[in-house]
């Protein structure tokens, strides 16, 4: 019981330490495929500790939002952790709190309480990104459910580990169409949901920026909390993509040190080539208008449709 | 039925190749450029073909390898290479008028599929057949056909119309492949024969349309339109 809970603190704790290393690996890689130099990969851990010694400057019109927010993204992308296979393919104590549903809506209570600190302050920057993010949120939402809808008729359960547990055990299922094209459908959502669309460019801090036009009012401590916050839902978003649906192998099955060790040295490995394709899309794909966000949502949403009519052969 | 005694791989590569055509045919619909719609068409009739061949595989049906060669030429070669030359006479490379946009008429696609669904689970359940490749051959020829027909409406050129046609029967082919594989060979070269027509009459229609009208798109005939 007490290896079950030190486990369970260090699925979370995992999250915390790696979530940055994803972040500055990605955005290296990005600037190697335009063949600039980049980054370190520890820079954003270097960002995070400036940000952290920074003198916080607040906003006059700022009420109570501005303050909660960031710590509620920040509790709320601790939670998560909790409820999904980050470390261990079987349920550690308080897993049992809510499935992917409910590991969902407390990803979406993160956002949307960000979204309100956009607008909080009332500056034109934190509109325009809270309305876009709010956009694109609305027409990422269908699909997810969708999403969601072909895992409960895939796995006749809404429990990550029991997915998990479903796909090692039967490959068969895994190479099922309805299974490939959940996994296609969860990609596009992934890109949507880590605001890697093809869509801005990968400076960010531009005209068509989406989820750092939201938090440009915030500076020092809260903009770190904020920032980390948002690494650390990419790096849970890729830990359901790839524990949960595209490769469900090398989870520590007992639960001793080593095997939790080793675990979250595979979990980065399966990490780094989920990134691959991810800096592939997002550089090598050719910039969309900012109103053609719809149609890779739209793809997404039909590919979640193809994955539930394919489902029915079984 | 050879549908509901098949082992579970050659009812997966069954449903795969099926999903994958449907997928396709999604191609054409979500993109705006004629290039786009040639190579997924082509792709897809090579699919077929290669469905064909699959099911006289596992279905002991030695006349279907036939069939797979002449829909791989037909249909994977002969017509997209005679397309692809009336597209370089006409000079025109992409849709130019939308009555829907692209993301729109895949999300209107996305739910034919769910239509074509409900109607062929219903139409398994009613036959017994439920759970079985049978419905998804259904699903998929069904949807393809919806598709199809979607993309007749929705598309102002020429040749997308065309390939509206062509998308139609081959969802019509598949459908028929997974189903009822035993056709007489006869029916399936008539039918082959027959696209070779439909496509050189488009070919005249389309030429006589840009000699009339200057342009190649349908949005101009509107006598009749009232």
């Amino acid at each position: 019981m007490t290896r079950d809970i030190l486990l369970q603190i260090a699925q979370v704790f995992t999250v915390i330490a790696l979530a940055p290393l994803l972040q500055g690996v990605i955005l290296q890689w990005e600037e190697r495929v335009q063949r600039a130099q980049g980054p370190g990969i520890f820079q954003p851990y270097r960002d995070l500790w400036k940000l952290f010694h920074k003198q916080l400057v607040v906003p006059e019109t700022a009420s109570f939002i501005y303050w909660t927010a960031p710590v509620v993204a920040f509790t709320c992308m601790l939670t998560v952790p909790i409820l999904i296979p980050v470390l261990t393919n079987f349920p550690l104590p308080l897993s049992d709190m809510g499935d992917i549903l409910g590991g969902g809506f407390i990803l979406t209570l993160g956002s949307f309480m960000v979204t309100m600190a956009g607008l909080d302050s009332g500056s034109s920057y934190g509109g325009i990104g809270s309305s876009r993010a709010v956009m694109l949120g609305i027409l990422a939402e269908p699909t997810l459910i969708l999403v969601f809808v072909g895992i409960t008729l895939l796995a006749k359960a809404m429990l990550p580990f029991v997915v998990n547990h479903l796909l090692v055990a039967q490959p068969e299922i895994y190479w099922s169409p309805a299974h490939l094209f959940l996994v296609a459908a969860f990609f596009i959502l992934l890109l949507v949901e880590t605001d890697r669309l093809p869509i801005h460019s990968s400076t960010h801090i531009e005209i068509y920026m989406i989820d750092e036009a939201r938090i440009l009012e915030y500076s020092g401590p809260l903009l770190g909390l904020l920032k980390w916050a948002a690494m650390m839902k990419q790096f849970i978003l890729y830990t359901i993509f790839s524990n949960v649906l595209l490769l469900p192998w090398g989870l520590s099955i007992r639960g001793t040190a080593l095997g939790a060790l080793g675990a979250a040295v595979a979990l980065f490995a399966k990490f780094l080539s989920v990134a691959v394709v991810v800096v592939f899309v997002e550089t090598a794909q050719s910039r969309l208008r900012y109103f053609r966000y719809q149609e890779p949502l739209a793809a997404s949403f039909l590919l979640a449709i193809l994955a539930i009519v394919a489902n029915q052969l079984r | 039925m050879l549908v509901a005694q098949l082992q579970p791989l050659a009812a997966s590569v069954f449903s795969l190749i099926a999903i994958a055509s449907l997928l396709l045919a999604f191609v054409m619909l979500g993109s705006r450029w004629l290039n786009d719609y040639l190579i997924a068409f082509a792709t897809e009739s090579w699919l077929i073909a290669i469905l064909s061949a699959a099911v006289g595989y596992y279905g002991h049906y030695p006349e279907l390898y036939l069939i797979a060669l002449l829909t791989a030429l037909f249909r994977g070669l002969l017509l997209p290479y005679l397309m692809l030359r009336i597209v370089r006479r006409l000079h025109v490379d992409r849709e130019l008028y939308e009555r829907l946009s692209p993301s729109a008429s895949l999300v209107v696609g996305a739910l034919l599929v769910l239509f074509a669904f409900v109607v062929s689970s219903h139409l398994g359940q009613s036959l017994g057949l439920a759970g079985t490749v049978a419905v998804l051959a259904l699903t998929v020829m069904l949807s393809m056909k919806l598709i199809g027909f979607l993309m007749l409406v929705v598309r102002g050129e020429a040749l997308s119309q065309i390939l509206g046609l062509l998308v139609l029967e081959n969802g019509i082919f598949l459908g028929s492949q997974i189903l009822v594989p035993g056709m007489p060979l006869l029916i399936e070269l008539v039918i082959l024969f027959d696209l070779l027509v439909v496509v050189a009459c488009f070919g005249v229609l389309v030429r006589y349309l840009v000699v009339h009208t200057g342009t190649s798109s349908t949005h101009e005939l509107r006598r009749l339109v009232g």
